[in-house]
């Protein structure tokens, strides 16, 4: 008994080092790739120990480079910017668009809700280009190409279907008792959902919004097709520094530490939520 | 239930004796809260229905002149080697994807579900992966992958063996990307499990210790067939991201080498940005749109009937 509990432990814990290598290595040497210099970057045998630098960091957030650039708005820049504006703008009209949806899916009795909320989710499972190329031709004829509100509206089709579902099954998990009494009182339904309703869904909606902005962060493709020079967010940056043939491996590791760090602060401090969310609150 | 009937007894004196006109009618209420939904969902759909329209056609991105070309682009499309070819390769990438990523994920499932004072640290370094961008996780591989300056080669020849080519040769190039793909969704699957496994009741696994079950009996004859329902869910997911894969593949292969990576999705964003073909390109995609909606709509409906099985409801 005691041997075989000593086989076990031993195999749990063999366990948890190759676990726990797989997942952190590749962060852990992208990481010490964005400390390098380029000589350290290109040694082979690859260096373990070396003078960390921070000046790829420096040359993505600030362009610094160069005596005088200071004042430039890097590339890098510009990008994370576009990042943050493009996402932000994205989830917030996913969340007022998205949450009275919801809230009427999950109330109403008609007929069609199912079918319209299954629309919804079938967007998770289709190919993105399939709307996206049809939308770049749109776009170029309305002039919504490589605009902000071209790919804010466009980023619905990753948000919206994640804050209705998600917040789907939280209003579908609420006792109804209360929101009636709130009726009976007088509230309208609107009232309702904004002062009984979501403030007890707090948690669920905190989770869909910051799942929605995380996968919309983390985009590649609808960048790729529908932004120009002007709306390039974080994810082409990072693609474009790879264009070249020569790499710039310490920047391109430098941007993409920062460009992981909403998706890890979130790891960190935002765990409960995160399978329901990710499931589409198919997991409770 | 009836308002009329109810209401003069629970309702503020003051709010009795007002009427009920139509702008307070709660149906109006929620149809309102819709409507903006709506009109996203048909802006949505508008483009996709757009697309199937010009899958039949011939049209270019520079080119003026559309012509309706029936399913011409189709019947062009499955009479190409490169198209079938591409066709298998992503149907394989799928299968890869989930004999690897199933018992992995059951693995690491079972390892997160021992009681330990590293839980906590262990689920939080699991999640990691799947919150980093997947262009991010593409390049970090990449970097590592070099076969002759990359890291992971530097171990393997200082463990003595041999280098291997990963992304740079076609025999290893598509293996190398499910690697990624699950180094990037392996935290997603075992999320999953990890839920389903905590769902088991004690009392069962208790029972079938109490009548003389080793700890595997107890796996593979309780936690195994509890998990199906679970393991459905994963392929749900896992299997419609896994046939649009595109976000690894680009940056990390960009289709290469010799095409051994091209998978569909890439194939379709190749038609029409490299070769400006729209209508093919969009034909690849309602291909490809296809046969993720036939297979996610039929695991939908097993897991639902397993899931409402196990869970009763």
């Amino acid at each position: 008994m005691t041997s075989g509990n000593w086989l076990r432990g031993s195999l749990v814990a063999l366990g948890y080092v190759v676990f726990v290598a797989f997942i952190l290595f590749p962060i852990f040497w992208i990481f010490l790739m964005s400390i390098k210099d380029f000589r350290d970057i290109i040694a082979y045998p690859p260096t373990f120990v070396f003078t960390p630098t921070l000046r790829n960091y420096t040359q993505v957030l600030f362009g610094a480079d160069t005596p005088g650039a200071a004042t430039m708005v890097s590339d890098y820049t510009r990008f994370f910017r576009n990042s943050v504006i493009i996402s932000g703008g994205a989830v917030a009209l996913a969340a007022l668009v998205g949450v009275p949806a919801a809230y009427a899916l999950s109330r109403a009795r008609f007929k069609a809700r199912h079918s319209i909320a299954f629309t919804f989710l079938s967007f998770r499972f289709a190919p993105e280009l399939a709307v996206i190329l049809p939308l770049f031709v749109i776009y170029r004829q309305l002039g919504l190409y490589d605009t902000y509100q071209g790919m804010i509206l466009a980023h619905q089709l990753i948000a919206l279907p994640l804050v209705i579902w998600i917040m789907l099954s939280f209003f579908n998990d609420l006792p109804l008792e209360i929101e009636e009494a709130a009726r009976v009182d007088g509230a309208s339904v609107l009232q309702t959902l904004l002062f009984v309703a979501l403030p007890i869904v707090r948690p669920g909606l905190a989770s869909a919004l910051i799942i929605a902005f995380i996968f919309s962060w983390n985009n590649l493709i609808f960048g790729l097709v529908l932004a120009g020079g002007q709306t390039q967010p974080a994810t082409m940056a990072i693609l474009q520094a790879m264009n070249f043939d020569q790499i710039k491996w310490g920047e391109m590791a430098a941007a993409a530490m920062v460009s992981a760090v909403p998706g890890m602060l979130i790891a960190v401090y935002f765990q409960r939520y995160l399978t329901r969310g990710l499931t589409m609150g198919a997991i409770k | 239930m009836p308002p009329q009937a109810i209401q003069p007894t629970l309702v503020k004196p003051q709010l009795a004796g007002r009427r009920r006109t139509w702008w307070r009618d709660e149906r109006l209420h929620y149809v309102l809260m819709f409507t903006p939904a709506l009109l996203l969902l048909i802006g949505i759909l508008y483009p996709f229905s757009l697309g199937v329209y010009k899958s039949l056609t011939n049209e270019k991105l520079y080119l003026s002149s559309i012509q309706f070309v029936g399913l011409r682009n189709y019947v062009d499309l499955f009479s190409e080697a490169a198209f079938r070819e591409s066709l298998l390769r992503t149907l394989g990438y799928v299968a890869a994807v989930l004999l690897v990523q199933l018992p992995l994920g059951i693995g690491i499932a079972l390892l997160l579900d021992v009681k330990s004072p590293l839980r906590s640290f262990l689920r939080s370094t699991l999640v990691l992966p799947l919150l980093i961008p997947p262009i991010v996780a593409g390049l970090m591989w990449k970097t590592m992958m070099q076969p002759a300056s990359g890291v992971l080669n530097w171990f393997i020849r200082s463990l003595g063996g041999q280098g291997i080519d990963w992304l740079s040769h076609p025999s290893s190039a598509l293996m190398s990307v499910v690697l990624i793909d699950t180094w990037v969704f392996i935290p997603f699957v075992v999320l999953i499990l990890l839920a389903g496994l905590q769902s088991v009741p004690e009392e069962v696994v208790e029972a079938v210790r109490v009548d003389g079950a080793n700890e595997l009996q107890a796996f593979l004859h309780v936690k195994l067939p509890w998990l199906l329902p679970y393991a459905l869910l994963v392929m749900l997911f896992r299997i419609p991201d896994a046939l649009k894969a595109f976000d690894i593949i680009y940056p990390a292969t960009r289709g290469g080498p010799l095409d051994s990576t091209r998978l569909l999705h890439v194939m379709a964003y190749q038609e029409a940005f490299r070769w400006s073909n729209i209508g093919t390109a969009m034909a690849v995609l309602f291909v490809l749109w296809f046969i993720s909606y036939v297979v996610s709509m039929n695991v939908m409906r097993l897991w639902r009937r397993r899931s409402g099985m196990i869970q009763g409801d």
